[in-house]
């Protein structure tokens, strides 16, 4: 089966249209720019490139070793920044994922084949540490729950924690037959997640705003062979859902949630990185919640399942009563649900 | 004539017993009797200098050599028939009444292999039954085997279906390794009643053919010498390596961190899979934990021969002032056991999973590519933690798969209690003695502090060079008690 790759291949022209990121919310370091070119727009992701480079092992070695100490040279420094970005630690796993995602299994000999050049390896590497790049950017592909997600800039890199929605809707009696829908889907994640699960009748509509998540999503739906489970469709929360109004089993969406003057404290790799469409809930975070909640009575069939993702704890618990108290006669079971971290990371509920 | 040309035939082409594979799981009865399948078993086996299964002979699937059709020997007047259902526990004898502990203790004398003397590879072959019995605990086996006959003839067996299906299983197994034992001692007696018979006659051919058959069992026997340390219940298993720093500092981490090494490339060169699931870095060098999955054919049975502490003597790197420090490491392997209905039952509701070093905020505020996980069993406070893996859900897994082996072995380390007879071997290894000296200053030496096996040259041991240390720990474990085989 041919996959058509929604990239660019590194060598067709750049666009010079296209900005190498979404708009930086800060800009880094100027010093950390300076000595960088600009870089081309997303190519193929890492693992998935042809082998159609080598090097000699011990030039592999020695970039293994150039970049770890790069990473314990800047550990102390991200620390410091104490914006919760990655420990030596971190980084150096990174690196061993990096050189992974590079290679082919084991190989001997002395000679090592490689998806990229060498120096496109140093190049990866110095943005990961100078840029605070994401590694998942770097390497074009997120691990997450049994998936190889691909990402690129202009797409949220799914979280750890929103694996846990996949779980809550397998759950459901009967969930495999029923019609579900996954709003501001980014990549796809939890899309492709239920997908995976559904019966014959079951099937999923994905829906995103940015024409970026849209390319993207279809992309890892193409490559799991799920185009008939997992339907794409660009547009606004529930407007591309008319046609399925009042039938579904369920609803479950990671909307942007981080309160508008949280964003320009993020993390280095979140802050500049990300696409702030994902991130910014307005000025409680809760402005897409709301809007998902109250959509959800009228979307949701009777008995219908829902389960969102937000900022933590206390927004969690605002929600949970909000719906409670508001929309009390639309919905039941109402309740908060544990990451696990112990934060009150969800919000489900069920159509009355 | 016709009779001489049958009987020529079936003794060099044909074993005259069918063979028994019930599942195929049981180590020995594999051994025994069939190959070990798959070029990816081959490939191990042709890498070990103590191999398993590797028969010298080329066989067949069912483990036979050649594909000559089975004749009917009850026919035959001089040689003895033995009906598989008897033959498990009655002993052969040839047909002047010889058996096979008779020829070990006539003390004829043992040739090079190169002497055409009958008696003197009867004696080998013997002398080879005897240690394998003595090794496979023949006499324990036996006990074992009334017992779980016993048990299988209660009528209120099936009340328990799971316990029936273990008894049962564990009996299938049992048998059939004793089985393949006897099986192994009537063909020795039958070569020797072929050989007198063909003697009697006259018949060189035939003489010739039964002494070359000789010479094959008796290499054969050698190699099942060896197969035979690998017969415990689990030792065909994958299994966690896990290492541990004593108390020392980095000088003992950095130590753990060469244990650990030397693992992986052991486990490296004889073909097993290495994954590292956890890892506690130290602060300045080494580990302070880590833990790896070893897969592959007998990884359990050659690892859990590492269990213990294991000491260094060296001039520490991490000393300025250049002193001799003494540091230890402690290594447990735990087998995974392949037979999930023998798997100890974890309830849901008794687990509790947390995010391991998370911190903030978390999810959307936090890009991290740590997503460790630990799993923690309440009841008996027993926990895993992997962090090693690329999603919480991987993570998750592998967490939950080391929280099954370690609660599988507080399980079998409960049952060995209440069996302590039967698994008294296994019990003997334990965790907490101090197995192994490696010295770097002022000599250089490696030396197991149970078998006093030793080398002079550490770097070789510390590259994965363990195989001697192994396979005499094994012997000396299984050939030291049992002294009276059966």
């Amino acid at each position: 089966m041919i996959l058509r790759l929604p990239f660019a291949i590194r060598s067709a022209l750049p666009s010079p249209s296209l900005p190498l990121h979404r708009r930086p919310i800060r800009s880094p370091p100027a010093s950390a720019l300076s000595s960088l070119p600009p870089r081309p727009r997303q190519e193929i992701p890492l693992f998935l490139r042809p082998l159609a480079h080598s090097a000699a092992r011990s030039d592999l070695d020695a970039f293994r070793r150039w970049a770890k100490s790069l990473a314990l040279t800047a550990a102390p420094g991200i620390a410091a920044a104490a914006d919760g970005g990655p420990d030596a630690d971190h980084l150096i796993r990174e690196l061993s994922w990096l050189v992974q995602d590079a290679t082919s299994e084991p190989e001997v000999g002395d000679e090592v084949r490689l998806r990229v050049g060498l120096e496109e390896l140093y190049r990866l590497w110095r943005e990961r540490i100078e840029k605070r790049r994401p590694f998942q950017y770097l390497v074009g592909c997120e691990h997450w729950r049994d998936l190889v997600l691909v990402v690129r800039e202009g797409v949220l890199i799914p979280r750890p924690e929103t694996e846990l929605l996949v779980d809550m809707v397998a759950e459901v009696e009967g969930f495999q037959e029923g019609l579900w829908a996954d709003m501001g889907t980014g990549s796809g994640a939890i899309a492709v997640g239920i997908g995976r699960l559904l019966g014959v009748r079951g099937k999923v509509f994905a829906t995103d705003l940015s024409p970026d998540a849209v390319e993207v999503a279809r992309f890892n739906v193409e490559r799991y062979g799920l185009k008939d489970k997992v339907e794409i469709r660009e547009g606004p929360w529930f407007e591309p859902l008319q046609d399925v109004k009042g039938k579904l089993a369920g609803l479950v969406s990671n909307p942007p949630y981080i309160p508008s003057s949280h964003i320009s404290g993020l993390q280095a790799e979140v802050g500049w990185h990300e696409p702030r469409l994902a991130l910014d809930g307005g000025k409680d975070g809760t402005d897409y919640l709301l809007h998902l909640c109250e959509g959800s009575a009228s979307a949701l069939k009777p008995g219908g399942f829902f389960a969102f993702e937000t900022n933590g704890d206390k927004q969690s618990e605002f929600i949970a009563d909000f719906i409670s108290t508001m929309w009390g006669n639309f919905f039941e079971n109402v309740e908060t649900v544990l990451d696990f971290a112990g934060i009150k990371r969800f919000v489900t509920g069920v159509r009355r | 004539m016709g009779f001489f040309f049958v009987l020529k035939r079936s003794c060099s082409r044909v074993r005259p017993f069918p063979p028994i594979n019930p599942n195929g799981k049981s180590s020995l009865l594999a051994l025994f009797s069939t190959s070990l399948s798959g070029s990816r078993a081959r490939n191990l086996i042709s890498s070990h200098p103590f191999s398993v299964g590797s028969f010298g002979a080329p066989r067949g699937p069912n483990g036979f050599s050649g594909s000559g059709k089975s004749l009917d020997f009850a026919s035959l007047p001089k040689v003895r028939l033995f009906s598989s259902q008897t033959a498990a526990l009655s002993e052969p004898t040839t047909s002047d009444g010889l058996t096979v502990d008779a020829i070990a203790a006539k003390g004829w004398p043992i040739l090079d292999e190169s002497e055409s003397d009958w008696r003197s590879h009867a004696a080998a072959i013997a002398q080879s039954i005897r240690l394998i019995k003595k090794r496979l605990q023949w006499r324990k086996m036996i006990v074992r085997l009334e017992q779980l006959s016993a048990a299988l003839n209660k009528s209120d067996l099936w009340d328990d279906p799971v316990y029936a299906g273990r008894i049962s299983r564990e009996h299938g197994e049992l048998m059939g390794k004793i089985k393949a034992v006897n099986r192994f001692e009537q063909e020795l007696l039958e070569h020797i009643d072929l050989l007198k018979l063909a003697r009697e006659e006259g018949d060189k051919e035939l003489e010739l053919e039964s002494m070359k058959a000789l010479l094959d069992m008796r290499r054969d026997a050698k190699e099942k010498e060896l197969e035979a340390l690998l017969s415990g219940d689990r030792d065909s298993c994958s299994c966690f390596i896990e290492v541990q720093a004593g108390a020392g500092g980095t000088e003992s981490m950095d130590w753990a961190s060469m244990v650990m090494n030397m693992y992986k490339m052991w486990a490296q060169s004889h073909g097993f899979a290495v994954t590292v699931l956890e890892e506690m870095p130290g602060e300045i060098a080494g580990i302070k934990r880590a833990t790896i999955k070893v897969e592959g054919e007998y990884a359990f049975g050659y690892a859990k021969a590492e269990v213990g502490v294991h000491r260094l003597v060296r001039i520490s790197p991490f000393d300025s002032a250049k002193r001799r420090h003494t540091s230890f490491a402690a290594v447990a392997v735990i087998p995974i056991l392949s037979d999930v209905s023998t798997q100890y039952q974890i309830k849901e509701s008794d687990l509790r999973i947390e995010r391991f070093r998370a911190g903030g905020a978390g999810g959307q505020h936090v890009n991290t590519t740590e997503s460790a996980v630990r799993i923690v069993h309440i009841p008996t406070g027993i926990s895993a933690t992997c962090q090693n893996e690329r999603s919480q859900h991987s993570n998750k897994a592998s967490a939950m798969a080391v929280l099954q082996s370690r609660l599988d072995q507080l399980e079998m380390a409960r049952q060995a209690q209440l069996n302590a007879e039967h698994t008294q071997s296994l019990t003997e290894i334990s965790w907490g003695n101090q197995i192994r000296t490696y010295v770097l200053h002022p000599y250089r030496m490696v030396k197991d502090l149970r078998t006093n096996y030793e080398v002079s040259d550490p770097d070789s041991v510390l590259d994965g060079d363990l195989d001697g240390f192994i396979l005499n720990f094994l012997s000396t474990l299984l050939d030291k008690d049992e002294g009276n085989t059966s």
